[in-house]
């Protein structure tokens, strides 16, 4: 096989591995009301609204992504360097980081509604041991996925062992550093995206639609599901129907115009055959970003006109 | 060492961290109450978006950096590499972000501090929902958001530059050293402006832009220093090669 | 197998003691900090013990500055430690081995170098950031506060760096410990150890003793994992001093895990197996 159809092929591995992490990584962290709408969670004790979520405020999902995926990473690392397989290297590495999460993942619950005492907000322990198992299998999805991501592109992945190319198509950082890369990064999309979803609509289901969240309406959070009161497990089919697929949407994007505009930079450099010129490789990838950054400006000019005819303006009082 | 690459050091420690700081301040965050369609801007706080933006900047332009394999990088190339990757990162993220506002919660994206668009000149004020601060991302957020990730992931990719290509660090001792530059210099951007904030056009930005400049300056240049000396000293160690 | 009675002894110890006063502890952190990172000839447990001091002081710096609010949540100024302390602890990990400086192979203070200068810029931003004049936080100790965290952070990355490899030596670290990425690990680990305990905590009944207990159980969970990656390292670290950190951090693990569980488990309102909320009007 020509060495550019296998970049090419891994690139797009690497892709589709990219939509599932950021697809399962924003239903967990709805799994139990991490990020920004845990603060509706955290405040509704203190309105009255004693509630069954989960309270998961490890951390911002940033860095809780980037604990998990780190360790997966560093887990996997030394089991490669064993001389191990990556087939059970990556799994068993995502499983120890995900192993980690969910050890995380009780502190929070039990500090937090601990702390609620004077707001008579009880810790209900199905509540506790129910959701310990779904952050977990949600975690490791992600995990598995990102570290596979890492291991691809780091120097002792696949992308490094392909020859006859002017310039190696690995990147130089190593593995665990990437997984930290990657571990943030994901966990910053899937929570601006994906929390907009859980937050804005899941959480206050019972309040009209079509209009922001007034600040009055904060704490007084929908405690009710379809049948009885609803727990943190309620809102992941939910979210799962639009938040969770156009999270892993967006870091599936970024991923894929990243590497694409890379890639065709380096062919136009000359990577497959002649002279290599890395001056007109990074240069041309800088050009198609920038096209790429004006037509995200102008989809959005678009998208915000559309809404704003379509919706037109405030009504209520 | 050659005293020019110190001094280059020290100043693109300086440039890359005013610029995290400036990256900061023109992205629209809306924090924990943006997640509410309750603030205008991003649903997360800015150190967090700040930090995934451009370490996706700094993942290509360590990958551009490695394309001069024999001789110096050209700084500008790989530095604008970084640059346009944080702003492609926060470009999709801005624009999923409105699709689910939009479709997610039938909401138009609007500005709570302006009454009208300074770009497009569209009115605000009657589309906003009364008692919120705005929501979604209008336009003049996004372009905001869009400049302010191309400064940002520009700052970080300049200072991984200049130590893994110049100083010769090996590519994880210069990302992590970048990264930890990077992340005090947003963090205290982040304070400077409280939490939220819209993008270029908010009162707040006109307000604070100097001073959060000034900080950013005083502590990129702090640790630029120390990282001077950690380039000075090493040849002393007998090791060879590269930090 | 005397080391392994101590590491028994001493969280035992703090068990019936209470977690010192915040000054107390701030002192603590910064002797016992300085005093295993000048001597990396210690057995890797000793410096365990140590890693998990630094991690507890750290912890208490974030929670004495984060009460009264940042404005962008607790995680931030966790992190903020740790962007110092990567820049500090490498500057001193390379400053502490310059040959000249190196001492006599037993005490080797110039490692706390890079603490100290840290320490200096966490003050320096720490009066810009509070200072009317400049970004107007107005909390009280912040100068204070982020001089310790940044010390702190530092202190972690040398004293992780040399319970990992054996010691801090660059010639040893750079090659095992930055440049393979075990130092993204330590950057994120001991970050959690710092921001964790206070964010998950946090609420109007939260409890300084139950937060810490959070933070040395962070600590023991470190111990574990830097003691798998000890024990692949070539020497001066290797399997012996891996093991001594698995041990001493099972055992941290599991008494602070527990008594953390228990201790949110008696002061919360109720526990309840399950149960119907309370429904208002």
């Amino acid at each position: 096989m020509e060495p550019i159809v296998m970049v090419f092929a891994w690139t797009i591995v690497v892709i589709v591995l990219a939509f599932i992490a950021c697809l399962f990584e924003d239903l967990e962290s709805d799994e139990g009301s991490q990020s920004n709408p845990n603060s509706q969670v955290q405040l509704a004790p203190e309105m009255g609204y004693i509630h069954r979520y989960y309270n998961k405020a490890i951390s911002g999902e940033g860095l809780s992504y980037a604990l998990a995926c780190t360790i997966a990473g560093t887990v996997a690392w030394m089991m490669l360097s064993q001389g191990i397989t990556p087939v059970i290297a990556i799994p068993f590495g995502a499983g120890i980081g995900s192993l980690v999460h969910m050890i995380r993942a009780t502190i929070p619950h039990l500090g937090r509604e601990a702390a609620h005492k004077r707001f008579e907000q009880p810790i209900y322990m199905d509540v506790f041991y129910g959701h310990l198992v779904p952050i977990a299998t949600h975690n490791f999805m992600a995990v598995v996925c990102i570290t596979a991501i890492a291991y691809i592109q780091s120097p002792m992945g696949p992308l490094a062992a392909i020859t006859g190319l002017q310039v190696a198509a690995n990147n130089p950082f190593p593995l665990p550093l990437l997984c930290f890369i990657w571990g943030i990064t994901v966990g910053a999309i899937g929570s601006s995206t994906g929390d907009i979803h859980y937050g804005t609509e899941r959480l206050f289901q019972d309040r009209p639609f079509g209009e922001g969240r007034r600040v009055i309406y904060h704490g007084q959070i929908c405690r009710y599901g379809d049948c009885g009161i609803r727990t943190s497990k309620d809102i992941v089919a939910f979210c799962a129907k639009y938040g969770g697929p156009a999270t892993g949407l967006t870091f599936g994007l970024i991923v894929l115009f990243e590497n694409w505009r890379t890639l065709i930079g380096m062919m136009a450099g000359g990577l497959t055959g002649g002279s290599w010129s890395p001056e007109l490789a990074s240069g041309v990838g800088i050009a198609i970003g920038l096209v790429i950054g004006v037509i995200l400006i102008i989809s959005n000019l678009y998208l915000v006109r559309w809404a704003r005819k379509k919706f037109g303006p405030f009504v209520g009082e | 060492m050659d005293p020019i690459i110190l001094v280059l050091i020290l100043v693109s420690a300086v440039i890359g961290g005013m610029m995290a700081s400036l990256g900061v301040h023109l992205l629209p965050v809306g924090g924990a109450p943006a997640a509410m369609a309750t603030a205008t801007g991003v649903a997360t706080g800015c150190v967090m978006l700040m930090t995934g933006s451009a370490l996706t900047g700094l993942f290509t332009a360590s990958a551009v950096a490695s394309f001069w394999e024999f001789e110096h990088a050209n700084i500008g190339l790989v530095a604008l590499s970084g640059g346009v990757g944080a702003m492609l990162m926060i470009g999709w993220t801005m624009l999923v972000a409105n699709l689910l506002y939009v479709f997610g919660a039938g909401i138009v994206p609007v500005s709570g501090r302006v009454a009208v668009d300074p770009i497009t000149k569209e009115s605000q004020t009657e589309y906003k929902t009364p008692r919120t601060d705005g929501h979604g991302m209008p336009n003049v957020s996004y372009i905001s958001g869009i400049a302010g990730g191309f400064v940002g992931g520009f700052g970080g990719a300049l200072i991984y530059v200049t130590l893994e290509n110049y100083a010769h660090f090996s590519p994880a001792t210069a990302g992590i050293v970048a990264i930890g530059i990077f992340i005090a210099n947003a963090i205290l951007a982040a304070y400077n402006i409280g939490g939220t904030i819209e993008g270029f056009h908010d009162p707040k930005f006109k307000e604070r832009i100097a001073v959060g400049l000034f900080a950013a300056f005083t502590v990129s240049l702090l640790c630029g220093i120390l990282v001077v000396v950690a380039t000075l000293v090493f040849p002393y160690l007998g090791l060879g090669g590269a930090l | 197998m005397g080391e392994e009675e101590k590491a028994e002894e001493k969280p035992k110890e703090k068990f019936t003691l209470h977690f010192p006063t915040e000054n107390n502890l701030s002192i603590m952190g910064i002797v016992v900090g300085a005093l295993v990172a000048i001597l990396p000839w210690l057995p890797a447990i000793v410096k365990g013990v140590g890693a998990i001091v630094v991690i507890l002081w750290g912890a208490d710096c974030v929670r004495k500055t984060a009460r009264y609010g940042l404005g962008t949540g607790v995680p931030s100024i966790g992190v903020l430690a740790m962007g110092y302390g990567l820049v500090g602890g490498i500057t001193g990990i390379v400053i502490g081995s310059v040959p000249v400086l190196y001492g006599v192979g037993i005490v080797e203070p110039a490692v706390l170098i890079g603490v100290a200068a840290v320490g200096a810029v966490g003050y320096i931003s720490g009066i810009l950031a509070n200072s009317e004049k400049f970004i107007g936080m107005k909390i009280p100790g912040l100068e204070r506060g982020m001089a310790e965290l940044g010390m702190a952070g530092a202190l972690a990355v040398i004293i992780e760096s040399s319970m990992i490899a054996g010691t801090w030596n660059a010639s040893v670290v750079i090659p095992n410990i930055i440049e393979n990425g075990v130092i993204a690990t330590i950057f994120i680990l001991s970050g959690f150890g710092m921001l964790q305990p206070f964010n998950s905590c946090l609420g109007a009944d939260e409890r300084r003793g139950r937060t810490l207990l959070v933070s040395v159980e962070i600590g023991g969970l470190c111990c574990i994992i830097f003691g798998v990656v000890a024990s692949l390292m070539p020497a001066p670290s290797g399997i012996l001093q891996g093991i001594q950190l698995i041990i001493l951090g099972v055992i941290v693990w599991i008494l602070f895990y527990s008594s953390y569980v228990r201790a949110c488990l008696r002061e919360a309102h109720a526990v309840v197996g399950t149960g119907l909320i309370k429904t208002m009007r």
